[in-house]
């Protein structure tokens, strides 16, 4: 990415990168005809970024800084009230307990679908007959709408003659009420790790397939076992996709709204933050009200704990790099 | 990507400084919406826009036949539809960008906030006639006294039952008349096999709307959602599910999947809408009739008033232009024989006696819910804007009370709890 300071030529620009040549303070005065054309060339990125992501950015947090309901909303004159409502959200018991939900979601839908996606994807690594096909149908749940496979989870979960209960009632368990306040959470997490299955299946068997397999010979050859092989190569070599799969599943996880909204509509326990925040920015479920400032301080909150999971995956890999 | 330079990081900075003042100039640029225009200095224009909440009724279907017919000549009516809560925030939105459409479709509890969030033009400006209306349908759109909008007619709620599971369980319909004598019959019909009763207690308004029968039936008022009155309905409809009278989906059940479980027959009793009075007369499999909802000690407990009103939001421009617009469609929809189609269109009946008369004599099946409607409350008609905010937290004292599933110190702590917040 260049910008006004940049100088064109390319092998100036390697000289400087290896520390020979220092920047012209110069070029501000008088940029050259090369350099305009470089500003020209990432104007249209520059411009979409700010349109798309900068603007409602800002306005989510400006939002959240001033006293909106629906009559401010449309005539403006919404009070400026600072970090009072921050203090307002933060000061509810129902936050905190939110939160407490928030995290039980993300951690464990993130920690199940990656440890299911990897036996899986190591399980299909050894090729064998039908293995695409039977890879091909773990995809699945990917591929279907979400409206679809929530529909289908909330009937399965039907507490008087759901499916799911006919197959406890197998193993001699009582009929669960699924969908009540207090197993909402356990059943959303279910259907959340379904859906996310197939996502970590397909980025870590991609990554086991860079993973050379001369590696596997070599250590097969100084006598280590399949578990050996797995802990000593597979794991250490597939660190940064893990990685990767891990970060892209915790923002994916913290985001979700869909899956939760069509089962149970964030009522009990499967309340999140990203639940929360719809109802209240849409005025539905039991939040009947429409809280626009409320839901763009949750939303925001929710936004800088994704920024620093962000920034926490910038400085591993640049660990790692080192 | 790897490296954050120094220079990367400048350019980030300039991106969210241009942010920053876009942000800025953006504030004032809308149009401020004026109160100012009256139909009558206005004149229709070609092009006619018409929002209603039934996204069902499709390009085509008898309803979109009917509203297009209304165009006045030489004008075309665009009609599009949302679900209820989504319209709302779609009309806060257009009316706020100055480009709302001339005619809306507004859900009666929606109103007094509309209002007060000033999206809504009077029923004089835009020349919309309300004489006729029945006081308690046109309640809940009197802001202040000032009318705003009409209402095309009316639903309401009553109690379904299937004939042929209450003969074989041995059960008099005409034996419900209170609580009491309502549990006796669903514990006979579950008894002999069958299974109780559905309703829908689903989050949200509509959860609250299937409620309200049996809260105000108890001596319950919204004012006070706390009281012992409050407590008792909650318990009602808490001990069905506790005793498995009712399905356990009911906490999530919307109206429509509380029907289709009444339409397995499997049940005895079905809370719902005269909206499926028709669909009721053509079960298969088995035959059915309804009953008033009866309230604690009395036969007939007063329902909440259902269904929408027709509406003339706020304008940008010519705004006389579109308050005529919408005159002329909804003198169309609710005056003469068309009276008669639209509610027969919609399966409501007319907010006008004389047109509900009609309608009555016409089909008999509406016979049992005229009284219904007549004796129906209006949602907002004590708290104004302020039942939004009743209703989100009744929602939540309706949820723990279902999932308390009949323990009486749940229900009870669910209902304090709401009262409250």
């Amino acid at each position: 990415m260049s910008t006004a300071t940049s100088t064109p030529s390319t092998s100036l620009a390697e000289l400087r990168r290896h520390g020979a040549v220092r920047p012209k303070m110069a070029g501000f005065h008088r940029p050259r005809a090369s350099t305009l054309a470089a500003c020209a060339f990432v104007a249209p990125l520059v411009v979409y970024l700010v349109v798309f992501y900068a603007f409602p950015l800002m306005q989510n947090v400006a939002m959240s800084l001033q006293r909106y309901d629906r009559g401010t909303f449309v005539n403006g004159g919404a009070p400026f009230v600072g970090l009072d409502i921050y203090r307002e959200i933060l000061g509810q018991p129902k936050f905190w307990r939110v939160v407490g939900q928030t995290a039980t979601f993300t951690i464990v839908s993130i920690t199940v679908q990656y440890v299911v996606g990897l036996a899986l994807a190591v399980f299909f690594q050894n090729s064998f007959r039908l293995s695409a096909t039977l890879r091909a149908m773990f995809l699945v749940p990917w591929l279907l709408p979400v409206i679809v496979s929530g529909t289908t989870w909330q009937w399965m979960m039907n507490p008087d003659n759901g499916v799911l209960n006919s197959l406890v009632g197998l193993f001699g368990v009582d009929p669960v009420w699924w969908l009540n306040a207090d197993h909402a959470l356990m059943s959303v997490i279910i259907a959340n790790i379904w859906l996310g299955i197939p996502f970590n299946l397909v980025i870590l068997y991609s990554g086991l397939q860079n993973i050379p397999t001369e590696l596997y010979e070599a250590a097969a050859i100084d006598g280590a076992g399949a578990w050996r092989r797995f802990w000593s190569v597979t794991v250490p070599l597939l660190r940064p996709v893990s990685l990767i799969t891990l970060l892209l599943g915790l923002v994916y996880t913290l985001k979700v709204v869909d899956i939760i909204w069509i089962m149970t509509m964030g009522t009990g326990t499967s309340q999140t933050l990203a639940t929360w925040s719809y109802a209240m920015a849409f005025g539905k479920g039991t939040s009947g009200v429409i809280k626009y400032s409320e839901a763009s301080v949750v939303g925001t909150i929710l936004l800088v704990v994704a920024l620093i999971f962000g920034l926490v995956y910038i400085a591993v890999q640049r660990k790692q790099e080192d | 990507m790897r490296n954050m330079s120094p220079r990367r990081a400048a350019t980030i900075g300039m991106v969210f400084a241009a942010a920053t003042s876009l942000a800025a100039c953006s504030g004032g640029s809308a149009p401020e919406p004026t109160s100012s225009g009256n139909a009558a200095e206005g004149a229709t224009t070609s092009e006619i826009t018409f929002w209603d909440p039934y996204p069902q009724r499709a390009d085509g279907s008898e309803w979109d036949k009917l509203v297009k017919s209304c165009a006045p000549a030489g004008a075309t009516l665009v009609r599009s539809s949302a679900p209820q809560s989504d319209l709302f925030n779609q009309l806060t939105t257009a009316v706020k960008e100055g480009n709302a459409p001339d005619i809306v479709v507004l859900d009666n509890p929606m109103m007094p906030e509309a209002v007060s969030a000033g999206l809504l033009a009077t029923a004089q400006q835009a020349s919309i006639d309300t004489n006729g209306i029945d006081e308690n349908l046109l309640g809940p759109g009197l802001v202040d006294g000032v009318a705003y909008g009409v209402p095309f007619g009316s639903n309401a709620l009553g109690l379904y039952y299937n004939k042929d599971v209450l003969s074989k369980a041995g059960v008099d319909p005409a034996s419900v008349t209170d609580w009491d004598s309502l549990n006796a019959a669903i514990e006979k019909v579950v008894a002999s096999g069958a299974k109780g009763i559905t309703f829908s207690g689903v989050a949200g308004e509509e959860g609250v709307f299937q409620f309200l029968p049996w809260f105000w039936g108890a001596g319950a008022d919204l004012s006070d959602i706390g009281s012992a009155e409050a407590v008792s309905a909650g318990q009602l409809v808490s001990d069905w599910i506790g005793k498995g009278w009712a399905p356990r989906s009911a906490a999530t059940d919307n109206q429509s999947a509380s029907w289709d479980l009444f339409l397995t027959g499997e049940y005895g009793f079905a809370e719902n809408g005269s909206w499926f009075a028709s669909a009721a007369a053509e079960t298969k499999g088995f035959t059915t009739a309804v009953l008033p909802i009866p309230g604690k000690d009395s036969a007939v407990a007063p329902v909440p008033t259902g269904g929408e009103f027709a509406v003339a939001p706020i304008q940008g421009t010519d705004d006389s232009n579109h308050y005529a617009n919408a005159s002329a469609v909804i003198s169309c929809l609710t005056s003469g024989d068309v009276a008669v189609t639209t509610n027969e269109t919609l399966g409501y009946l007319s907010a006008k006696p004389d047109v509900r008369g009609q309608q009555v004599a016409d089909n008999p099946l509406w016979k049992p819910w005229v009284g219904a409607i007549e004796g129906a409350k209006g949602r907002t008609t004590e708290l104004g804007p302020k039942y939004v905010d009743v209703s989100a937290a009744l929602s939540e004292a309706i949820q723990g009370a279902l999932n308390a599933a009949g323990d009486g110190v749940d229900v009870s702590a669910a209902f304090k709890d709401a009262a409250v917040n």
